[in-house]
């Protein structure tokens, strides 16, 4: 039986299935909202309201013609799309969401998972990488190198807004560092530039505007993912909005509170705040225009980096006055 | 280690197929290479066939963005060969028009540049207004694209007065928003950021590799023909030749934006001062035979046609120089030293209309046989230099 | 520096209607004078060939049925027509042009040739009395008013 719940558990719930659609539904939040900061209409006739726009997208993608370049390191090019899927979809699993099988509780939550979720966030950009460089193509290979390059600047200051809130709530456990923040709302406050910092850096992760160095069509065509086509290039969409739900989740747990009570309010407040951290990403991504990989780097260690730092000093000095 | 990233001829940042070659260390452009040829149509043999009214359409197909600056400068030269002389209405009309096209251009290339700074939003905002302009020029002429309101002798549509009204309130419309985006323009630090100090093209450059258009004024040179050499209404009209002496992307954009200022100022003049009258003589059918030069300032530079005659139905020889091709020197000028991320920036700065320039084979052959025999010494000894530091390295160069 | 100036525009526009239009479902009306596809009014035609001439695209044809009757056929090639009206304005009957321009635009099809549009006619008389204005033809393409 705590088999069978547990592969449920990995496949449906909050496994691959959910995270399926709700980052298909993510996704459309995001393109709608996007289209409506601009005046436009965003997906319209693919479902109410355009909502299976992204799965009507998945599956177009799913049927498509796969082409692996003659010159692509092959064994790798096609295992990378899988093992990214595989890595956010686990990153997935760390979501201190409702869990209806407390049986699999322990894979799930244990002291130290933010920096196991962490740490599997950062994979996709290697997996990025690796998939630029393994097409030999000349644009994923730049598109290659500036998501590296990217990442040194941003990666930094991401941990350290992240762990400061752990700092205060005194663990390394999300759930705790939620219920901790639940019992005492205005210590949420201090961590306001945390938070910022934090949104901006996901938003690099994530490559989106102005960050989106890597795959900027009007240079590089579509930098890292040019060779890609067909499934794979269906995974690694997938893979982008796993990761997107994810971060925005991750932002969530730790800057607003996470999400307590009961379950169906717990899973409640889980959309509203996921569907809140993405509204402020699609506005940064409609309010900004695409900077080059060497004001990335600038503006990360020169503004980002010391923000960072800042609010790790607030911190420890709140932490002291508590005590 | 240097690369040479090929840019077209099929590529996301050109919407018409050119090639462009970069030679690449890291992310600095050090060599570029432009080649020509991929949108070669034929007009202007086809032109030889036609009679002088069908040509009008012809031409006018050259370009999308800019078909009633080749009407226009095409039908200018042929009435002068036909010696007839257009009533002021209809030259009011006709010139009320290149200034909305100059409207409706520029705010399409202001779309574009946000586009290929990465700002979408700015592009959705622009080209939604652009709309307004549009559906006026659709008002008047019957299509969004190609006006044909040029006819010899004349223009062929009149404008009434709910028309004019309906032109007036748009333009109010146009302004406002105008005023709006300069404002935003000058002021969202990203963008500014973006665009500012991108593809330097010093004023002596510019002079020397013959630019044109606003890419030259944005270095400081006040050309333009409407001042220089005066078609029909302009010396009647007041503006001023806006420049820039900033030399860079920025320059071209700020340039942009004051032009449309000028336009706004322009067609409020036509229309307020709009003379009753004829809009159109009749044309004969032939003309003496003689040869002209006809010149237009279009929303990318200077555009000239040179008509010659022979005493038929047809022209004997039909050139159009289109402002684009007059840019593309200066254009590999301000490419070098750049970043890759600027190359979209760079090339859609001069407002490429890459259909209008391809003419001439010959020129093409010229150039690009030329370019040729420097590109293989270089490539070799590149070749040499890669292959000697890096020896395994499946297909990373772009097969020349 | 001010930072994100273009906040207010984006968030004012958030719950505006859109500015696009759900185009197959919903169509923008065109202006009075727009340019659609060229039509012609048989029986006021003399056929004189101006149209012929001075179509840049050599869209029309015309051709004699049979050298007793007064018979004529047009072939108008809406494929190759650019929409120029040149034919309209080239063409020389009074008070009311033989040739017209209707309101069509949505003029995709699979087959290039089915866009051929033709009349079989005798010609008209120049001197004659003129007749009333005839109607457009109804459009055959749902839902496009013809003008
Ligand atoms: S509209 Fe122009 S192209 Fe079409 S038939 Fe008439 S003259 Fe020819
Ligand atoms: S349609 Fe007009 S121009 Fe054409 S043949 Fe008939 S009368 Fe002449």
């Amino acid at each position: 039986m705590a088999v069978l719940k547990t592969i449920l558990y990995l496949l449906v719930y909050p496994g691959l299935l959910f995270l399926f659609v709700y980052g298909t539904f993510c996704e459309w939040f995001d393109r709608k909202v996007y289209a409506r900061l601009q005046n436009r209409m965003g997906p319209t006739h693919t479902g109410r309201w355009g909502l299976l726009q992204p799965v009507a997208d998945f599956f177009k993608l799913m049927a498509k013609e796969d082409i692996v370049p003659d010159a692509a390191d092959k064994p790798l090019f096609t295992l990378l799309p899988i093992v990214g899927l595989a890595v956010v979809a686990t990153a997935g699993l760390l979501m201190p969401l409702w869990n209806p099988f407390p049986e699999a509780a322990g894979l799930i939550s244990f002291q130290g998972d933010i920096i196991v979720l962490l740490y599997l966030l950062s994979l996709p950009t290697l997996i990025a990488f690796l998939a630029g460089w393994s097409s030999t193509n000349i644009f994923s290979q730049i598109g290659g190198t500036r998501v590296l390059t990217m990442l040194f600047g941003y990666e930094v200051p991401l941990f350290m807004a992240v762990l400061s809130p752990a700092i205060l709530a005194n663990s390394w456990r999300i759930a705790e560092i939620g219920a901790f923040y639940r019992a005492r709302p205005l210590l949420l406050l201090p961590n306001v530039i945390g938070f910022v910092v934090a949104l901006i850096c996901v938003q690099a992760k994530l490559e989106r505007t102005p960050f989106d160095i890597p795959h900027a069509e009007t240079e590089i065509v579509g930098g890292t993912f040019t060779e890609y086509s067909g499934k794979k290039l269906a995974f690694f969409r997938l893979m982008t909005d796993i990761e997107l739900v994810v971060s925005s989740g991750l932002i969530a747990a730790i800057f607003l509170g996470g999400f307590g009570g009961s379950p169906i309010l717990a899973f409640l407040q889980f959309v509203v705040k996921t569907l809140a951290v993405i509204f402020l990403l699609s506005l940064i991504r409609a309010l900004t225009s695409r900077i080059r990989v060497d004001q990335v780097v600038a503006f990360a260690w020169k503004t980002m980096a010391p923000l960072a730092v800042l609010q790790l000093l607030i911190v420890i000095i709140i932490k002291g006055l508590l005590k | 280690m240097k690369f040479n990233i090929p840019i077209g001829p099929q590529h996301p940042a050109l919407k018409e197929p050119i090639s462009l070659r970069m030679t690449v260390e890291g992310e600095v452009i050090r060599d570029a290479d432009l080649r020509l040829g991929y949108n070669h149509r034929g007009m202007e043999k086809l032109a030889e066939e036609k009679n002088w009214t069908q040509n009008i359409y012809l031409v006018e197909r050259i370009c999308g963005i800019c078909s009633h600056s080749h009407a226009t400068c095409y039908v200018q030269g042929v009435e002068k060969l036909m010696e007839i002389e257009p009533p002021k209405r209809g030259l009011y009309i006709r010139y009320l028009v290149s200034e909305l096209e100059r409207v409706h251009s520029h705010l399409l290339w202001l779309g574009v540049a946000g586009h290929e700074a990465g700002f979408d939003s700015f592009f959705m905002y622009t080209w939604r207004d652009r709309e307004v302009v549009m559906d006026l020029l659709e008002m008047i002429s019957g299509n969004r694209v190609h006006y044909a309101m040029n006819t010899l002798g004349g223009v062929r549509r009149d404008l009434d007065e709910i028309q004019i009204k309906k032109i007036l309130d748009g333009l109010v419309v146009l302004r406002q928003r105008t005023e709006y985006y300069f404002k935003i323009g000058a002021s969202e630090p990203t963008f500014v950021g973006r665009l500012a100090g991108v593809g330097y093209l010093s004023k002596e450059k510019a002079i020397a590799l013959c630019a044109c258009g606003p890419t030259a004024r944005a270095s400081g040179i006040t050309a333009d023909v409407r001042k220089d050499d005066p078609q029909a209404v302009y010396d009647e009209v007041p503006f001023d030749v806006c420049t820039a002496d900033s030399c860079d992307v920025l320059g071209r954009t700020v340039v942009r934006i004051k032009e449309l200022m000028e336009s706004y100022k322009i067609c409020e003049f036509l229309l307020r001062n709009l003379p009753a009258g004829d809009i159109a003589v009749k044309a004969p059918k032939k003309a003496k035979p003689n040869e002209v030069v006809s010149r237009y300032e279009a929303p990318r530079g200077e555009n000239i046609h040179y008509i010659r005659s022979n005493g038929t139905e047809r022209p004997e020889r039909l050139k159009v120089r289109a402002p684009t091709l007059a840019n593309y020197p200066a254009t590999i000028e301000m490419l070098k030293n750049g970043f890759i991320a600027d190359i979209p920036l760079i090339f859609a700065a001069i407002d490429p209309c890459i259909c209008c320039a391809e003419r001439t084979v010959e020129l093409v052959n010229a150039r690009s046989g030329e370019e040729t025999v420097v590109r293989f010494g270089d490539l070799r000894k590149l070749a040499g230099e890669r292959f000697a530091k890096s020896p395994v390295k499946r297909n990373a160069v772009w097969p020349f | 520096m001010k930072v994100a100036v273009f906040l207010p525009e984006l968030l004012r526009h958030l719950f505006k209607k859109p500015a696009t239009v759900d185009y197959p479902f919903k169509k923008l009306t065109v202006p009075e004078g727009f340019r659609g596809t060229p039509f012609l009014h048989p029986d006021l035609c003399i056929a004189c060939r101006a149209c012929e001439r001075d179509c840049p695209a050599e869209a029309i044809v015309i051709t004699q049925e049979s050298d007793v009757e007064k018979k004529f056929k047009m072939v108008i090639h809406n494929d190759r027509c650019i929409h120029c009206a040149q034919c309209v304005d080239s063409c020389p009957t009074n008070p009311v042009k033989a040739m017209d321009m209707d309101h069509l635009y949505e003029l995709a099809c699979f087959d290039r040739h089915t866009l051929k549009t033709e009349w079989v006619f005798t010609r008209a008389t120049p001197k004659r009395e003129p007749k009333p204005v005839p109607a457009a033809p109804a459009s055959d393409r749902a839902g496009i008013p013809a003008k």
